[in-house]
């Protein structure tokens, strides 16, 4: 059994417009001191994946169904009391942007030290001590007189230092990190994912890493979840999502990326936009913009995810013919290529 | 619209010469003691030529957006002159540098925040039209409304709608529909691409490179995002500190960079290729970047600067300097040593 199971997790959101299907049917595992990549444009459900996993949903956002099994416990199921002892402690969040998820009104002291307080019986000193000690683990110099600090006197890639020595003080089973390093430069978001890999090795956590850039995901992941529309549609070792991608979604995402070996006249372009998951929708979400000459109208249930290879899945569409190399299909739509 | 493309094109298109911004903070009350210059761009000499698209790429607070409402006097150099066209603005009076901001338009990060939630886009591009020819009106005015909108790739029926009935793309589309409007003769870019997902940013990247050989747009492009800058960009100019310390061809900047700083930048970007990543060298530098209140003396890069150095690099101030034909570089030993 893996140390995190998500089977068939759905979350809607109640609309007076309708009902968004924002993560639909969405099943992943990740294993101890593993790393798991999840992609996607924004609206794809990336994020609303991750707060479902620790219930962070609030209304008109409702879990419809699935199941969240760590180390075999139902996470959906567990009462809130058990949820808060979980949340925090076994697994921890950080999010995109750390000057809001830092209280700009207490000390990083009192913040961190409150995790402590929930999560352990450490007295006020012992959590202190403790506190300080995981600054100094993060980089932080002169840590014992910053603990003091608030965290407007900090720059970004030292708030970001301060929030995973935060969420890594409890020392989680599960780390979910959602676009942690999105907000800054090149520089320090090499600094930062450094050192949550550092901490990984020592403590053996297990990753969530979401994040939209490929480029973070080659580098940091084991494996990686496509997501697409709500759904994941595509799944795969990182190699086998980087070589050998089989959907058109994942083909067209690598092809669009200028990369610094490339030059051309023309990036590639995936037309169109994203679909409204407000709308129903019919067979495979992506078939508007798929590149792929369309061999069949999308009727019924999207695509179910088939297994290729050993631990590589992919949606089973049947709409469009694949049979071509993405190249020379996305070469011949480029220049017609609108919105 | 006149195209650019065919006529000659002048190397001197935009002169800086010299160009530093700093902010005074005041003094000290009572004690009348100073409380520091922020130096947000220090001695800056760069020349733009005509058609060209010069990338500017640094870490947040470097001077990169600072330096681009210098350009357009905005906020007026504190010294240093500035030319378009043989024309130096940097003397101008107040109000004729109204009349010569014309022909500045810029391009943000945020089209939602930058179009005014209220006007359609129609009203949006027709106001920006006649701040050029205020005497167009009627048909004909529409009409140009439409050439521009068919220009960005969006439909002459969508001219009736407001910003938010819009896509994050298609937002930056009106928003670069507006930028050409006022028929500028330099647009700057500050991060057009960075708010939107990769699928978009393709077609915006690639539209912006189409009207520049179309419409022979001069532009100034500038990002953090060093893959996209090398894609679109002509030239390459690395700031750091508020001072310019490589500058380039793109390629050269990218592929062969020549001061240290660059090297770590480079290296720091993530290539999506799993492979190519576990092999990547890397040059690390330590911390964040210096403030630009009490910048560090001599070659700025020192307290980061991976590379052995001695107190010479504390104390003498480099300079940029053509190392190669073209190709020019803050000429401080260490930071450059390294890379030979």
């Amino acid at each position: 059994m893996a140390l995190l199971e998500v089977h068939g997790l759905s979350t809607f959101f109640h609309l007076r417009s309708g009902v968004v299907r924002a993560v639909d049917d969405v099943s992943f595992e990740i294993e101890r001191g593993q790393t798991v990549g999840i992609v996607g444009e924004s609206g794809s459900g990336k994020s609303v994946t991750c707060y479902s996993l620790l219930r962070l949903i609030h209304e008109p956002g409702r879990i419809e169904g699935g199941q969240v099994l760590f180390n075999g416990e139902d996470l959906l199921k567990v009462s809130e009391a058990r949820m808060r002892e979980i949340r925090g402690g076994k697994i921890s969040m950080i999010f995109q942007d750390p000057m809001t998820s830092l209280n700009p009104f207490l000390r990083i002291s009192t913040q961190m030290v409150e995790a402590l307080a929930l999560h352990s019986d450490l007295n006020e000193k012992a959590a202190l001590r403790k506190a300080i000690s995981a600054l100094e683990e993060v980089g932080i110099a002169d840590a014992e007189k910053r603990i003091h600090g608030y965290p407007h006197e900090f720059s970004g890639g030292m708030r970001q230092r301060v929030m995973i020595a935060s969420a890594l003080i409890t020392e989680p089973d599960v780390l979910i990190a959602d676009e942690p390093t999105t907000a800054l430069d090149v520089t320090i978001q090499a600094q930062i994912l450094d050192l949550i890999k550092d901490r990984q090795e020592r403590l053996g956590t297990a990753v969530i890493l979401v994040t939209h850039d490929l480029g973070v995901v080659a580098g940091n992941c084991d494996r990686v979840n496509v997501m697409y529309a709500g759904r994941v549609v595509e799944s795969g070792t990182t190699e086998q999502i980087f070589y050998d991608p089989k959907h058109a979604y994942t083909q067209a995402l690598q092809k669009a990326i200028p990369s610094l070996q490339m030059k051309g006249d023309l990036l590639y372009t995936v037309p169109g936009m994203p679909p409204d998951l407000g709308k129903p929708i019919t067979g495979c979400a992506f078939y508007p913009r798929c590149p792929y000459p369309k061999i069949a109208e999308p009727d019924g249930a999207p695509p179910e995810l088939i297994v290729l290879s050993e631990g590589h899945c992919v949606q089973d569409c049947h709409y469009c013919d694949r049979s071509k190399p993405i190249e020379a299909v996305l070469t011949k739509d480029v220049p017609e290529a609108r919105e | 619209m006149t195209t650019k493309a065919e006529t000659s094109r002048r190397d001197d298109f935009l002169v800086l010469d010299n160009v530093s911004q700093h902010f005074d903070r005041g003094k000290r009350f009572l004690t009348g003691e100073s409380k520091g210059v922020v130096k947000a761009v220090d001695n800056v000499s760069l020349t733009v030529r005509e058609g060209e698209i010069l990338g500017l790429v640094g870490e947040s607070g470097c001077g990169k957006t600072t330096l681009s409402r210098t350009i357009m006097q905005i906020i007026r150099p504190t010294s240093g002159r500035i030319f378009l066209e043989g024309k130096e603005l940097s003397s101008l009076p107040d109000h004729e540098i109204r009349r010569e901001r014309i022909n500045f338009q810029m391009i943000f990060q945020d089209p939602y925040a930058s179009l005014n939630p209220r006007m359609t886009v129609y009203d949006a591009l027709a106001e920006a039209i006649r701040t050029r020819h205020p005497d167009v009106r009627g048909q004909k005015l529409r009409q140009r409304v439409v050439e521009l909108l068919v220009r960005v790739g969006l439909s002459p029926s969508q001219m009736k709608k407001y910003p938010h009935e819009f896509s994050g793309g298609q937002r930056q589309r009106v928003a670069i529909a507006r930028a050409l409007a006022p028929e500028p003769k330099l647009i700057i870019a500050d991060e057009p691409v960075s708010a939107l997902d990769v699928s978009i940013q393709s077609q915006i990247l690639n539209l912006l490179k189409k009207l520049r050989a179309d419409m022979g747009l001069t532009m100034i492009f500038i990002s953090h995002d060093l893959s996209v800058v090398r894609y679109i960009a002509d030239r390459i100019a690395v700031m750091y500190l508020g001072r310019i310390v490589e500058l380039g061809d793109a390629e050269t900047i990218v592929d062969d960079p020549l001061h240290i700083y660059t090297r770590a930048l480079m290296s720091a970007i993530p290539q999506p290729d799993p492979r190519l990543e576990r092999s990547r060298q890397r040059v690390v530098l330590e911390g964040d970047p210096p403030s630009p209140l009490n910048p560090p003396s001599g070659c700025s890069f020192w307290p980061r600067s991976p590379v052995p150095h001695d107190e010479r690099m504390k104390t003498v101030e480099p300079e940029l300097a053509e190392i190669k034909p073209g190709h020019f570089a803050a000429n401080c030993p260490f930071c450059l040593e390294t890379a030979a």
